[in-house]
């Protein structure tokens, strides 16, 4: 026991405060106390799960019409919740899986004796306050449970983030095709400087497909210019499309769940596969949560996308993670909503994105609940490149996070999506990768790539390393790209001229898939032949032990053969 | 923590890093009186700037932005940047809405050049033009936390330059992939607090800024060049 003396301290320090414990001065330091935290704030919807202002679960059906939502009337619904009462709940069982105790439908889910199938029935029909009173009744474990169960794809992905802060395309050309060795199935960039778009559509692609065949690849723009490189076939999908849990957050971005819905078959119905995005704390960051919990609101979203009959769901907080990760439980409220869009029988592309602690453990435990039980993607963008490139603001794992990755991969003898990859054959790929674009460049007549540039490009950690390129005449030449209405076809027809015929060989596979239209199934990604591997043909059977996606053959000796082990014969 | 952020100097940041905050050299202006004269009206010299406020700015809550730069430093050099283009700049403060985007769309639809700066009490700010919709804009800072005194003014003088039908530079930004951890949580509950003060439906003010000089007053101004 302290006296009052020692507790307050015999002395004060030099500043006139009160004398530290010197513990406390070495836990200040700590990476965890750089993160900012705040206190739930109830009224205003600064809180993860369980807002005295979430409405209690009801539903009421008069001639097939739901009259009554969660205590509302269908008079009082707003834009949302008529989307979501005329479009994703199925009235005819809604009254039937509405009756079964939430605690019961939690149950279920972790239940290795109830199949997938069957959970997905019971989601059918219940309303957005139930399904948060379902989600309230798990813990995290039981979240994981959930998600190795009910994710679409039985066989996890991975995807990342390529990008740099200078836009260079040589760069973005050997980062692509250095993903592809790692195993990546979707990369994603976006710009720094919009006019770049043309260009890093362009890189990522030619990158991509020289990495590794049937990678998926996208870039993140405003959605009339993303939408119009996806028909020009430089891009193959796109997931930037939106959605908000209030109706205050959708106007203040001149939307609705229906143009949203419009924009969604506009991306399908030219071959492109397409995801919706949201996550927790965007309504609450932009005052406009309506008093309700993220996940709540999180829930309607997640409703609006299955409602609009889009495949799949990027969701995981993405760039509001810090919102959830600044309230107690915020980040349980994080795998809740992933564990969601999985029970509406949606793909979901799990975030770990973007930067969200300044601790490694906290970054660490966080993608754990995702990487363990797996996901669909189990990042929506791993950073291929090093965060200073990261032009999504930071993922919460970058390139220099690579060994650590893989290592916990073989620790737990679980896919996360990533496979080890050799330095020389690292090099050798990015190599080849930027000649490919700098062939590509040639034969289309853009700014010239230098042998320097490439050479820069197949040893460069991150942009610091590359020569400066004359970006005016980079932009310039951009646009008219697109004026001339250059197409996947000028690209393969580029490469086979110059020599790369793989790499034709392969964007011109690319370029089918967008006329066969089969990766266009729910969770669709491409193996290195160019098949479709989907919940189509790859459905997550798991049913406990035994059964399911596992780690195995090849695949495992692949993730447990890292250069860093020794062999009796090394010693 | 956040109960720390009041407390902050200048240009330091309140949140623990090990490092002791580097002695203030130089005092900048802590207060302003903002006085309102009228509903602001369109202007109609094509040489002025509209520098739009948010309805917390200056003199509500702790008038300082989220790293602690008091809201009448940064209007100094917003005026000072505009004024040394030979630009002239108004004020007026928007009322209808917290949103950054549209805080400055209402400001280019009464600023005689079409170009207006708007400011968040976080230290938000972009540069819009007039016929832009109002999602897009000429430039945009989103992470306030970057940004220092001397940033706003070059800020100010871009706007100043398109006001004169220059093409300036943009200002250029820093990217710092660890802003998002220790703001986010932060800043919402900053842009919650200022949305209480909106008043729906109310039309923009005019403002007569007088800002209260520090004691060493041409000094700051020096320090922030």
């Amino acid at each position: 026991m302290l006296t009052e003396g020692q507790r307050q301290g015999s002395g004060r320090d030099g500043q006139g405060g009160a004398k530290r414990h010197k513990r406390f001065e070495v836990l200040e330091k700590r990476d965890v106390n750089k993160d900012g935290f705040v206190k739930e704030w109830p009224e205003v919807g600064l809180i993860a799960m369980g807002s005295p202002e979430d409405p209690e679960p009801s539903i009421k059906i008069e001639n097939g019409v739901i009259v009554e939502m969660d205590g509302k009337a269908r008079d009082d619904f707003d834009f949302n919740e008529i989307f979501i009462a005329n479009h994703t709940i199925d009235a005819t069982v809604a009254e039937e899986m509405m009756a079964i105790d939430a605690v019961q439908i939690a149950r279920m889910i972790v239940d290795i004796n109830v199949p997938r199938a069957e959970v997905l029935k019971v989601f059918t029909g219940l309303t957005p306050a139930k399904i948060a009173a379902v989600m309230d009744q798990m813990n995290v474990v039981e979240m994981m449970m959930g998600l190795q169960k009910m994710r679409a794809r039985r066989t996890p992905a991975i995807q990342g983030h390529v990008t740099n802060i200078q836009d260079n395309p040589v760069l973005m050309a050997a980062d692509a095709g250095e993903a592809g060795l790692y195993g990546f199935s979707e990369l994603e960039t976006t710009v720094a400087v919009t006019r770049y778009a043309p260009f890093n559509a362009l890189a990522l692609l030619v990158g991509g497909q020289t990495g590794r065949g049937g990678i998926l690849t996208q870039d993140a723009l405003e959605e009339a210019t993303e939408l119009q490189l996806g028909m020009r076939g430089l891009t193959t999908y796109a997931e930037t499309v939106s959605v908000y849990g209030t109706e205050g957050v959708f106007v203040d971005g001149d939307d609705t769940p229906w143009s949203k819905s419009f924009l969604a078959s506009g991306y399908a119905s030219r071959g492109l596969k397409m995801r919706f995005t949201s996550g927790t704390g965007s309504e609450v960051q932009m005052a406009s949560a309506e008093g309700k919990s993220m996940l709540y609101l999180e829930i309607k979203c997640v409703m609006i996308a299955k409602g609009a009959g889009v495949q799949g769901l990027q969701n995981g907080s993405i760039s509001c993670i810090a919102v959830p990760g600044g309230v107690p439980g915020g980040i349980r409220a994080v795998i809740a909503e992933n564990l969601v869009t999985t029970c509406m029988d949606m793909e979901v592309a799990s975030g770990n994105d973007q930067s969200f602690s300044h601790s490694p453990y906290r970054r660490t435990a966080k993608t754990l609940l995702q990487m363990l039980p797996g996901t669909d993607f189990i990042f929506s963008g791993y950073s291929t490149v090093p965060n200073y490139d990261n032009m999504f603001a930071g993922s919460n794992f970058d390139c220099d996070d690579n060994d650590d990755y893989l290592i916990i991969s073989r620790d737990m003898k679980v896919d996360g999506g990533l496979v080890p990859a050799a330095e020389e054959d690292l090099i050798a790929v990015r190599n080849k990768a930027a000649r490919a674009l700098q062939a590509v460049f040639a034969e289309l007549g853009l700014p010239r790539i230098t042998d320097e540039e490439i050479e820069a490009a197949t040893y460069a950690h991150g942009s610091e390393d590359m020569p400066d390129r004359d970006k005016v005449q980079d932009t310039k030449a951009a646009t008219a790209m697109m004026e001339r209405g250059v197409t996947g076809l000028d690209v393969v027809k580029a490469l086979a001229k110059r020599g790369f015929r793989d790499v034709a060989t392969n964007v011109l596979e690319i370029q089918k898939q967008r006329v066969s239209g089969d990766y266009l199934h729910t969770s669709a990604i491409l193996d290195p032949e160019f098949n479709v591997v989907a919940a189509v043909n790859d459905l997550n059977d798991y049913e406990g032990p035994g059964t399911g996606y596992r780690l195995q053959g090849e695949r495992w000796q692949q993730i447990a053969d890292i250069r860093q082990a020794l062999g009796p014969d090394d010693i | 923590m956040s109960d720390n952020v009041g407390a902050t100097p200048v240009g330091a940041t309140p949140v623990i890093d090990g490092n002791e905050p580097a002695e203030e050299t130089t005092r900048v202006a802590e207060e302003m009186e903002l006085r309102e004269v009228g509903e602001a009206e369109r202007g109609s010299a094509p040489d002025e700037v509209v520098i739009a406020i948010s309805p917390a700015f200056g003199d509500q809550l702790k008038r300082q932005t989220l790293t602690g730069i008091p809201h009448a430093a940064i209007m100094r050099e917003l005026l000072a940047g505009i004024e040394e283009e030979g630009i002239k700049a108004r004020v007026i403060r928007v009322w209808r809405t917290s949103d950054l985007a549209f805080i400055g769309h209402d400001g280019t639809k009464l600023s005689g050049s079409g170009i207006a700066i708007s400011i968040q009490s976080r230290g938000t700010t972009l540069i819009h033009q007039r016929d832009l919709v109002p999602l897009n804009n000429l430039e945009l800072f989103p992470q306030a936390p970057n940004l220092d005194l001397p940033t706003y003014r070059t800020i100010a003088r871009n706007a100043a330059r398109y006001a004169k039908g220059d093409h300036p530079t943009p200002v250029s930004q820093w990217n710092d992939p660890m802003s998002r951890p220790k703001w986010q949580a932060i800043s919402s509950v900053y842009h919650i607090r200022e949305t209480g003060f909106v008043k729906k439906g109310a039309k923009p003010v005019e403002l007569e800024v007088t800002i209260k000089e520090p004691d060493a007053a041409s000094h700051a101004a020096e320090g922030a060049r």
